[in-house]
């Protein structure tokens, strides 16, 4: 089996994930406190917690957990002849893109990721997009020139 | 062609003056069609007088009289030209738009000639771009027959830049389907489901139309009072179902003729028996062939074919049938004839470890299994019931490991998996625009993991996925194909 593609994310990307983490957590921490609200005057104390601790669980994970998780599983790999992906928590994907199949590049940065001088870049190609999230600034533009180079040379053969 | 034409094809033109009436005729069954169903239901209970039934005429009257002047206007106002390597259409009464097609954004020109058309001996020819936003679709609703041809001429063959191709002569039948296999695509067309449904949506629909009264008197009529009524009125429904499966099926597919232009770029496709349709396909544009062996079809060998095509997944269904019914073991041959990219043994796949079998059973196992548990424990002893349907999952699950089988012949790649119908697809390596597999944590213990292929299909994609390949054999396909890829690329 070939081995693991080479490039690695960004770090800053575990800090923006673990950005995006706590406002998700925000709506599943009020949720889940309304709800211990609702149940402490009908059911013993101990029952009662329990929607408060699942949500502080979930905010826990999603803050502290999964971002270094994700981030040591996203790989990106740019060959002449193709791009190699992989990605994933507990269902580790792996995807090979043929450089000829690619349409399209471009670069995108969502307002955290410019505070954070992140970008993502998007190629597509005739089934839909593709991603790799979260490389620096720089990095990134190399990318993006880097496979329209590619794909380019591709079409001139 | 002489130039002469083109150049007469440069100037604004107009549709056959038959598709004044179809304008008007359009606009007169959607406004019918809104007042029809309550109208109905009123007369049967009855609530029509003399003075009514006059002003419902006069109403009548007055929207024939205005549809046929807004047919009238709005063929005035519809032209079309090629003209600069462009198809425009100018359109609009009140609001004109002009829209311009550039011709090599043109995937594929097809003509649909219903029972009016066929009146006046005219055609709808539907353009379909490529991609893109807006609608994918031209529709120009009535032209002469001539003229849709030389229209097609002009839109397909600037692409190719030779103007001799397309005679209709020169194109080889490749198959045509016999009434018998009509018929027997009907009896085993397996949308008895569908049909079923749209039976009881429809009777129940109209209980809640019909005032009470009445619903009453009928359903003390014929509503069942035994087990055996019951069994009797459901048993009819599905057979009504049947019948209506059967009957869609042949007024699809009447005397389906798939034929291959003389140039060998393009498959024809032509099919209906009151509607006629005629379809040119781009094998270009052909991105992976599936071969559908439904329920009722796979005991008996036989087999439809489709194709996934870029920029024809528009219109879903029928449109991307390339044949819907031929043996299996023919599929093959006609493959070879049609679309040769495409041809490959369909037999000795590699199957899929025996690891496998038992995560596919229980895969189809675990969702029904929860459930009846849950009725089990909540409705006490009859929800034990509720446990028998998990030996048929079980079984379909088996059915499922059993179907599934991966091949790689001459770089075309080539799965087979079920849901419900055992499908074949094949995919030449060249058309796939991603490819990988996927693990999860319990298939890395054993050592399996989730093929997934991507290609262009309609304006997205289509993806193909292969659950449970033993791991090596998963990146070793990825491996060759994609030296293949690079190969042939170079």
């Amino acid at each position: 089996m070939r081995a693991e593609p080479e490039e690695r994310l960004d770090p800053r990307a575990k800090l923006l994930w673990r950005l995006t983490g706590v406002l998700q957590s925000v709506p599943i921490l009020v949720g889940g406190a309304f709800a211990s609200y609702l149940l402490v005057r009908q059911a013993p104390v101990y029952l009662a917690v329990l929607p408060l601790l699942g949500a502080l669980g979930v905010a826990v994970l999603s803050v502290f957990v999964l971002p270094t998780l994700l981030w040591r599983r996203w790989r990106y790999e740019i060959r002449p002849f193709e791009v190699d992906l992989q990605r994933g928590l507990l269902r580790v994907t792996r995807t090979l893109v043929p450089m000829a199949r690619v349409q399209h590049v471009d670069t995108r940065r969502g307002p955290l990721q410019r505070r954070l001088g992140l970008s993502t870049v998007v190629f597509y190609t005739a089934a839909g997009p593709n991603e790799i999230p979260q490389l620096a600034q720089k990095t990134a533009a190399e990318v993006r020139d880097r496979i329209a180079e590619l794909t380019q040379s591709r079409d001139e053969l | 062609m002489s130039s002469s034409t083109v150049g007469g094809l440069a100037k604004e033109r107009r549709l056959h003056p038959a598709g004044m009436l179809l304008s008007a005729l359009r606009t007169v069954r959607r406004w019918l069609g809104v007042a029809a169903f309550p109208g109905v239901v009123a007369l049967i209970n009855g609530e029509f007088g003399m003075r009514v039934l006059l002003l419902v005429l006069l109403g009548v009257t007055l929207l024939g009289v205005l549809s046929a002047v807004w047919g009238v206007l709005s063929w005035r106002a519809t032209t079309y030209r090629v003209s600069g390597g462009a198809f425009h259409l100018k359109r609009g009464v009140f609001q004109k738009s002009e829209r311009s097609l550039p011709l090599d954004h043109v995937q594929s020109v097809s003509t649909v000639q219903g029972v009016v058309q066929r009146l006046f001996g005219v055609v709808e020819v539907r353009i379909e771009a490529a991609g893109g936003g807006g609608e994918p679709e031209i529709s120009l609703p009535a032209l002469s027959i001539s003229t849709a041809r030389t229209l097609r001429e002009e839109l397909t063959s600037a692409r190719q830049a030779s103007l001799d191709t397309f005679e209709e002569a020169a194109a080889t039948v490749l198959r045509r389907l016999s009434v018998q296999d009509l018929l027997l695509a009907g009896l085993t067309s397996g949308q008895i489901g569908v049909a079923t449904s749209v039976v009881f949506g429809a009777s129940q629909a109209f209980d809640r139309l019909l005032s009470r009264d009445l619903a009453q008197r009928i359903s003390e009529i014929i509503l069942p009072r035994t087990v055996y009524a019951i069994l009797l009125f459901v048993l009819g429904v599905a057979l009504f179902a049947w019948v209506l499966a059967i009957l869609g099926t042949v007024l699809a597919h009447t005397s389906f003729t798939l034929s291959r232009s003389a140039d060998g770029k393009y498959l024809c496709i032509k099919r209906g028996l009151l509607k006629r349709h005629e379809a040119t396909v781009p094998l270009a544009r052909i991105q992976a062939i599936k071969i559908i062996e439904g329920v009722l079809r796979q005991p008996f060998g036989l087999a439809a074919l489709r194709v996934e095509s870029a920029g024809f997944g528009a219109e879903e269904g029928v449109s991307t049938t390339l044949f819907p019914l031929l043996p299996r073991k023919e599929v093959e041959t006609l493959l070879r004839a049609a679309a040769p990219r495409f041809a490959a043994p369909l037999d000795d796949l590699e199957p899929l470890p025996a690891r496998a079998r038992r995560r596919y059973a229980l895969r189809a196992t675990l969702p029904v299994l929860l459930v009846s548990t849950l009725l089990a424990v909540f409705l006490f002893p009859w929800g034990f019931i509720t446990l028998l349907p998990t030996l048929p999952a079980a079984l379909y699950g088996l059915l499922r490991y059993r179907a599934a089988g991966h091949k790689l012949v001459d770089e075309r790649l080539i799965l087979r998996f079920r849901h419900l119908a055992r499908t074949t697809v094949v995919v030449p390596g060249k058309r796939l625009q991603s490819r990988g597999y996927s693990i999860s944590p319990l298939q890395r213990r054993k050592g399996l993991a989730t093929l997934e292929v991507e290609v262009a299909s309609g304006r997205g994609g289509a993806a193909f996925r292969l659950t449970d390949v033993e791991d090596s054999q998963a990146a070793n396909l990825i491996e060759r194909l994609g030296s293949n890829t690079a190969a042939t690329e170079v």
